[in-house]
């Protein structure tokens, strides 16, 4: 069903690409790199019910670790993706084993917490990360000897691991493993209650959604070269969440939708500069009481409402 | 003698002071089909998430065939092959009736990271081993036809069927089912007795907790009677239901209340409180099937009947609290339909609710005086702000009269409600609701916990207000007591009246005994029958 999705998906980034408008490139390039830490929150947020608000720690830990093992070891780019990568894996599975003692507004809280604690580190970490003045002169990725410098050579890579982990988690949702994720996001006793080691289950996609999170973030920092703490506060964590309530928290392609709308809508909030948090408020609030399910079944369940009151306005 | 499958041998739960479960045990052969009933809060459920390894025992052990289980985890235990199923069924809503046995199949299904990644878990679910299992024990439990129904659709029987096949599907050797039975009407009940003895036939051992003593006695061999956190009886159908310590247990002890001398009050023309054909469902289940029943001014009138009956429904229904569809629910000749909560008790509808339900960080005399609101309330919101010269008056009345019927109230109006004893905490909670200036008070299980002679005290409490003038409808598990001050009472079965008469008549009557525990004889013929087995 979902088959023609990628080819399209596909078509549509090609044909982008051939507009050869810089912008348009460079807003796909962010895209592809916002879609893994929030296809990474769908996955424990949406399809697990275990609520986060710190996954723009895991992101931002990912672009440092990436900027700092580079530095540090003068190992190739790609190489210091991978390794930065696993290394907020196993953060993420050891964060998971922590909190998930915690439920509801305390599993929130202890999230959140994380994300303010990571966030904190990057600022007052002065020698490390250089502090509020950032990382300077990151490298780009290099790939078999050509470097990916500038948008339009950085697309194709970006979507490409993007692509990647859309059909991984599509995947695992498919799997054995996914349906007791659904399991446990409806009624935790009742799935332990049939030897489904919840515990267990729920450390593992955190692990993966820790994964997908540090390799947008480390891509990102190859991307810009520059890091500062800025971009990945706990308002980095609260548009993951809006671009996954959007998406309609379950739905891995309505999720990628969710990120392109408020990457887009980010575009139109512009001028109102660091005000736009109050426009993500709103939204998510909007969003979250009228579309619980997304904001494309809102809109195609309301497009059906009227479509029907107009046939039933046209019958005699 | 074989070795047993399942042992418990002392095991003892504590919840603070509260000894939920003392020194049980029992031991369960491989392949029997085994019944544990008891009145409320005898234990069952806590003895139940002992077995599934949800509360680790402070004493005693577990063992399940041969090995020692005890304080492990539940889904450890599940592997072994000891499964449970819960009371409220509880399907996945938002999957398919096939999925959610599959989610029982996925534990010893499981499929490593990387292969679910790459893809390879969605062959297993689609068209592999653990869909073909699902549709085996969805065949089973009789639900094939609706496997790719989402669960959500499933009526309350069909739900406990599914739990039962999510249980098989997590390979059971041994199922443990929670009150499969309750809420079902008959032919649900006779499906579900149907399938419960073909999966004994099949090689389950099986223990199961119900409150339905006509489908107990039907299909089970052995039934253990749980009182108090400790078993009482342990034996043949037959003989537990003749035991006269299972009758003291369901029933009460006989004499708490003296016999009144007074003859039976006439009843006024006009009831006070008038209900024709009241129904209460929770979710597709039905609490109360078509309730008609009239309380006049100024007489006691009881609710009997078994766990699950629909006696705290229809308190609460009556209350306002819980919704309800009814012909007529008159109060004082205005119509109650629809009525908010708050509202019926300005009206002078007071609930003192099953478990008291009181503030407990607050003080005696603020439980007291929230007792007020919803009259104050009822006058106007400014009446919740600050209170008139008549309001100052009416609450010191009030108090006084609470006060004189309960004078240790006023010893420990200043302290902490929860501080209080058991007993205590009940006369406030009765108190509270005498605040409200109540023209009907319905006391939900007064003696829930309580010691006999702290339920002497209250009941003769209880009396005195009727004296005074008060109507009381009453619902009480202690059935010798409650019928012994009772005017009239009624006796419920699965959400109807299965009788009704006079207190004294009512406490003479069999139909009680068999509401709570079934009669052997005639349940076999009218099982044969088909007929329902508690009935007018």
């Amino acid at each position: 069903m979902t088959s023609w999705r990628i080819p399209a998906l596909i078509a549509l980034l090609v044909l982008c690409a051939a507009s050869r408008s810089g912008y348009l490139v460079s807003l796909l390039v962010v895209i592809g790199l916002q879609a893994l830490p929030a296809i990474g929150l769908a996955l424990i947020a949406g399809y697990t019910g275990q609520i986060s608000l710190g996954h723009a720690a895991f992101y931002g830990l990912g672009a440092y670790g990436a900027a700092l093992i580079g530095k540090w070891f003068g190992v190739p780019a790609w190489l210091d993706v991978i390794l930065a990568t696993s290394l907020v894996a196993v953060i993420a599975w050891a964060i998971g084993w922590l909190v998930f003692r915690l439920k509801g507004h305390y599993l929130a809280m202890a999230t959140l917490a994380f994300g303010i604690i990571v966030q904190v580190g990057f600022v007052e970490l002065h020698d490390v990360t250089g502090g509020p003045n950032g990382l300077t002169g990151i490298p780009p990725l290099a790939l078999f000897g050509y470097t990916l410098n500038g948008d339009f050579v950085f697309l194709p890579a970006v979507w490409v691991v993007t692509i990647i982990a859309i059909v991984c988690a599509e995947n695992l949702i498919a799997s054995p493993t996914g349906l007791a994720m659904r399991a446990i996001s409806e009624n935790e006793r009742v799935a332990g209650s049939v030897g489904n080691n919840v515990q267990s289950i729920k450390r593992l996609i955190m692990m993966v959604s820790g994964l997908c999170c540090a390799l947008g973030g480390s891509l990102y920092a190859h991307y810009v070269g520059y890091l500062s703490p800025g971009p990945f506060d706990v308002g980095f964590s609260v548009k993951l969440l809006l671009m996954v309530a959007i998406g309609g928290f379950a739905d891995v392609w309505g999720v990628l939708f969710g990120v392109i709308f408020i990457t887009l809508l980010g575009e139109l909030l512009k001028p109102l500069g660091a005000y736009d948090v109050v426009a993500y408020g709103v939204l998510l609030v909007v969003s979250v009481i009228y579309c619980p399910n997304g904001l494309l079944h809102g809109l195609s369940a309301l497009l059906g409402r009227g479509l029907r009151i107009v046939n039933v306005g046209r019958a005699p | 003698m074989t070795e047993p499958l399942l042992t418990v041998d002392g095991a003892s739960v504590r919840f603070g002071a509260f000894k939920a479960l003392t020194d049980v045990g029992f031991s369960i052969q491989p392949n029997e089909l085994v019944a544990l009933i008891g009145p409320n809060g005898a234990g069952k459920t806590t003895l139940l998430n002992v077995l599934s390894g949800e509360i680790t025992p402070q004493g005693g052990t577990v063992h399940f065939s041969g090995r020692n289980i005890t304080g492990n985890a539940p889904h450890r235990i599940v592997a072994d092959g000891l499964v449970r199923t819960f009371q409220a069924a509880e399907p996945f809503q938002r999957l398919t009736v096939r999925e959610n046995v599959m989610i029982g199949g996925v534990s010893h299904h499981q499929l490593g990271l990387l292969p679910s990644l790459l893809g390879r878990g969605r062959a297993l679910l689609d068209h592999g081993v653990l869909r073909a299992e699902a549709d085996q024990h969805l065949a089973t439990v009789r639900l094939a036809e609706l496997a790719g129904q989402p669960a959500s659709v499933l009526t309350a029987g069909q739900r406990r069927l599914l739990s039962i096949a999510r249980a098989l599907a997590s390979g059971a050797q041994m199922l443990v089912l929670d009150e499969p039975g309750a809420g079902l009407n008959d032919i649900e009940k006779r499906v579900l007795g149907d399938i419960i003895l073909a999966l004994s036939a099949s090689g389950k051992t099986i223990l199961f907790i119900d409150h339905d003593m006509p489908l107990v006695s039907r299909i089970a061999r052995r039934i253990l009677v749980l009182d108090q956190g400790r078993i009482i009886a342990d034996g043949e159908p037959a003989a537990v239901r003749s035991n006269p310590r299972v009758l003291e247990a369901y029933l009460g002890q006989r004499g708490v209340v003296p016999a009144r001398t007074a003859p039976s009050r006439a009843v006024a023309a006009k009831p006070l409180l008038d209900v024709s054909n009241l129904s209460v469902s929770y979710g597709g289940l039905a609490a109360l099937d078509g309730v008609s029943l009239g309380v006049g001014q100024g007489e006691i009138v009881a609710l009997v009947g078994a766990n699950g009956a629909g006696k705290s429904s229809l308190l609460r229904a009556i209350a306002g609290v819980e919704a309800s569809r009814a012909d007529r629910m008159t109060f004082d000749d205005v119509d109650l339909r629809g009525e908010s909560a708050d509202r019926a008790v300005a009206r002078g509808i007071n609930l003192v609710p099953e478990g008291r339900a009181l503030f407990s960080s607050l003080t005696v005399l603020q439980n007291l005086a929230a007792g007020r609101y919803a009259r104050r309330r009822a006058e106007g919101f400014r009446h919740v702000m600050w209170r008139s010269a008549t309001e100052r008056r009416i609450f010191a009345e009030r108090l006084e009269a609470v006060y004189q019927l309960f004078p240790v109230l006023k010893e420990r109006a200043g302290q902490l409600a929860g501080t209080l004893s058991g007993g205590q905490q009940q006369m406030l909670a009765i108190g509270r609701a005498l605040m409200g200036e109540p023209r009907l008070l319905m006391l939900d299980e007064p003696s829930l916990g309580l010691a006999p002679q702290v339920l002497a005290e209250i009941l003769r409490c209880v009396e005195r207000l009727r004296d005074d003038g008060l109507t009381i409808l009453l619902v009480e598990q202690n059935v010798s007591a409650a019928l012994g001050i009772a005017d009239r009472g009624y006796v419920l079965a699965n959400g109807r009246v299965a009788a009704q008469g006079s207190g004294r008549s009512l406490l003479e009557d069999t139909r009680i005994t068999e509401a709570y525990l079934g009669s052997g004889d005639r349940e076999l013929e009218r099982a044969a029958q088909g007929v329902r087995a508690v009935a007018v």
